[in-house]
């Protein structure tokens, strides 16, 4: 069965968590910084993906972490998930690729 | 402080629209996020915004679109919300499949009317169509019928979201002739029958398309492909013949015809209900559903008989067969949506 492609929120989340394990709020932080502003992550959608994600096996929960008399729960990658961010990864950078090449680019200008 | 909920009881409320196993998995640790997300690190600011602020509404509607998903759960979703999905997703295809045979009934209407069909003797009385009146240009009406059976074929070919902004769009003029009816004072635009069509054939099942969201398992598209075909040939020709020899008293009103239509398809699931196949109870809450709809049409509908006993007789009639037809998979609906232990939350490390 074909599987499915993988969400523009679902490769920042993932993304996100590439660097070490990061909370929810921390996740939507780097998310907005990582998609420089154009991806902001309201809770319920981040959720919403966590929960898919982590169903998937690409994320699992790390610790829990007491903050402000709450606890925050820090997500990583799983070995799954590492596995499929760097596929994402590499057919988003070969798309790039043929869309600098049609466009005349060369990897200079696309950069600037 | 002054007994109002704080921020975090006010989340901790809007959290409640999520369904139990969810909440259990993830709410402690969404509220957290909540608050992270709404404090300044000024500490009198967040004390002011700890007890006095209200959850943002974005965050709010954010919540209710999960929830609505999860409720109309998909693929992966525990039973009970699996079924709700699948039988509202089922649901309303069936509506939206009922719209693109009226479509296809009114533009042959229109083609017979307007002598496409050279070979058929002119259209009888019966047959021609004729717009209420309103403000709607007759073009648009056309536009409307195309668009019900390309919003029926695009949630069949897997394009939701395509099918959902054309339906939105075809139900704006009615809207609109209802409206302006209601200004004007148009009958029959000012009874409650036309909003009751509108809101429950029209509204209901646009909103319901956003049961087929990402995880929703795709309808099975040779079956719902012939549908088509068959429900014009079994409802739409029998209908049209009736118009043409003039034989009305035969003929069940819009609202009788969904009843006896819903009696019809209830009476047909009844052999796999009896023999507990596999996914029947999906169908039987699906049957359901569309039965309330068509049960809410029909009573609002009375009130367009009220000096009438005999039309009253005969759509009370419809209303008793319909309640015999989906007492008959009521049972099984029950059982597929009965609920089922939530899965546990995976454990933390360590």
């Amino acid at each position: 069965m074909a599987t499915k492609p993988m969400t523009g929120q679902a490769f920042f989340v993932l993304t996100a968590l590439a660097d070490g394990p990061r909370h929810g709020y921390g996740i939507v932080g780097e998310v907005a910084e990582l998609s420089q502003g154009r991806v902001k992550l309201k809770i319920g959608g981040l959720y919403g993906v966590l929960d898919r994600l982590s169903a998937e096996g690409l994320i699992e929960p790390d610790r829990e972490e007491p903050h402000d008399g709450r606890l925050r729960r820090y997500y990583r990658l799983t070995r799954d998930g590492r596995r499929a961010l760097a596929e994402e990864a590499e057919l988003r950078a070969a798309t790039a690729r043929v869309v600098r090449l049609r466009l005349g680019l060369s990897g200079a200008e696309a950069a600037g | 402080m002054n007994g109002e909920p704080t921020l975090e009881e006010r989340y901790r409320r809007v959290l409640r629209l999520l369904p139990g196993y969810y909440r259990d998995r993830w709410a402690a640790d969404m509220v957290a996020t909540f608050m992270d997300s709404s404090m300044t690190g000024d500490e009198d600011e967040d004390a002011w915004i700890f007890y006095y602020a209200k959850p943002a509404w974005r965050e709010v509607a954010s919540v209710a679109g999960l929830a609505a998903r999860l409720y109309l759960g998909g693929a992966g979703a525990p039973r009970r919300y699996f079924a709700w999905g699948q039988a509202v997703r089922n649901a309303a295809l069936a509506v939206l499949l009922v719209q693109a045979v009226r479509s296809i009934d009114a533009l042959l209407r229109i083609a017979w009317s307007d002598h496409m069909f050279g070979w058929l003797p002119a259209a009888p009385w019966g047959i021609t169509a004729t717009p209420i009146g309103g403000i709607v240009p007759s073009a648009v009406w056309y536009l409307v019928a195309y668009a019900w059976i390309v919003s029926f074929l695009a949630v069949v070919y897997g394009r939701y979201r395509t099918a959902q902004v054309i339906a939105a769009l075809a139900i704006v003029p009615d809207l609109v002739t209802l409206v302006y009816g209601e200004f004007r004072g148009v009958p029959p635009l000012t009874s409650v029958e036309p909003w009751a069509f509108w809101v429950l054939l029209n509204l209901t099942p646009v909103l319901a398309l956003s049961a087929f969201h990402r995880d929703a398992l795709p309808p099975a598209r040779l079956p719902w492909l012939l549908a088509l075909p068959a429900l014009f040939l079994l409802a739409g020709v029998p209908v049209l013949t009736l118009l043409a020899t003039g034989s009305l008293g035969w003929l069940p009103d819009f609202s009788g015809g969904c009843c006896v239509l819903v009696a019809l398809a209830c009476l047909a699931h009844v052999p796999r209900v009896w023999s507990r196949r596999a996914g029947s109870g999906v169908w039987s809450l699906a049957l359901t559903l569309l039965a309330a709809d068509a049960a809410a049409y029909r009573i609002i509908s009375l009130t367009s008989y009220r000096n009438d006993p005999h039309l009253i007789a005969v759509s009370l009639v419809e209303l008793l067969v319909l309640a015999i037809a989906v007492a008959l998979v009521a049972p099984d609906a029950a059982r597929a949506q009965a609920a089922t232990p939530a899965p546990r939350p995976q454990p933390l490390p360590g």
